[in-house]
């Protein structure tokens, strides 16, 4: 137990790492190498700046980040192919796809019964394992981008989403309590 | 343990540990209640009196911390979050409870944790 109710396994690996986008017009970027990724919608909510601010433990500001997200992009939960979610701790992914209308609230863990998120499994979730499989830098949102960003270009291999033309990263900072969601999607 | 020094806005809010008194900001204006201390009124930016707090309140979540965050700290201890009665929510800590008995929506009462200075940090026991 590290944190009651939050074992060793609950809990990223804290480890070195680093990652980079790089961002463009999407005229520019046709013009690239690789396939462009394109930018449908984003949001961006801070609810607190300090544990003792939070209004709702089980409500998180994913609720508004997500939502600008999804109204920007004109897309809904069901319509994204890929989702990657932060996972600091496993309370995290749960509170998140409650948020952002994956399923209800409360239910994140019935959602995700049944090996739901594993390869193949129906609900393509944290593709490249998660930080919880292996690592957490610090600022582990990078790792989300760059891998819809590799299930959209169609590099995954055995881990590939079969189809994949959104993908949704959400990455959540401070004490659960800066959120930023955006929704990527396949060059049309 | 060491604690943050006290500014202008924080320093009555310490004076009054000494006297084991919880102090909570209320607005002239429009009566919101605030902790910690903050000066002016979070809700409508009206000046602030000091009011003692009734030293009450229900636990809105907690956590038992088994790993010692640094040398020297031991552990176990329950690091909680409390609704005073008043309104605010305070970061906290639960002292001296049976694991079993801890429970969201438990009623707490105000305890304190003295200081080598004489002043005191409040915490909570389970009522």
């Amino acid at each position: 137990m590290v944190s009651s109710p939050l074992h060793q396994l609950d809990c990223c690996l804290v480890t070195d790492g680093g990652g980079a986008v790089v961002l463009t017009t999407l005229e520019r970027a046709r013009h690239l190498r690789h396939d462009p990724v394109v930018v449908l919608g984003a949001g961006e909510c801070t609810t607190s700046t300090s544990m003792a601010g939070v209004p709702d433990l089980l409500r998180t500001g994913a609720v508004e980040s997500g939502r600008r997200a999804f109204s920007a992009a004109r897309l809904g939960p069901a319509e994204i192919d890929v989702v990657e979610v932060y996972d600091s701790f496993t309370i995290t992914v749960l509170l998140s796809l409650e948020a952002l209308g994956f399923c209800g609230f409360g239910e994140g863990a019935r959602f995700l019964e049944g090996s739901r998120a594993r390869p193949g499994g129906g609900f393509p979730l944290d593709t490249s394992g998660g930080g919880l499989s292996y690592c957490h830098p610090g600022m582990f949102g990078v790792f989300l981008l760059i891998e819809a960003v590799r299930q959209l270009r169609g590099e995954c291999r055995e881990r590939q989403v079969g189809g994949a033309e959104t993908a949704l990263c959400h990455g959540t900072g401070g004490m659960l309590s800066t959120h930023a969601t955006v929704l990527l999607g396949v060059d049309r | 343990m060491t604690v943050p020094p006290a500014d202008e806005v924080t320093a009555h809010w310490w004076e009054a540990t000494r006297e084991r008194r919880l102090v909570l900001e209320r607005c002239r204006g429009c009566g919101h209640y605030q902790h910690y201390p903050r000066g002016i009124c979070t809700a409508c930016v009206g000046t602030v009196e000091y009011v003692d707090a009734a030293g009450t309140g229900r636990l809105y979540s907690f956590t038992v911390v088994h790993r010692s965050p640094a040398e020297g700290v031991e552990v176990p201890y329950v690091v909680a979050l409390v609704d005073l009665d008043e309104g605010p929510r305070l970061l906290t800590r639960i002292a001296a409870a049976e694991q079993g008995e801890l429970a969201c929506d438990r009623r707490v009462v105000l305890a304190w944790d003295p200081l080598p200075d004489g002043r005191a940090l409040p915490v909570f026991r389970l009522s």
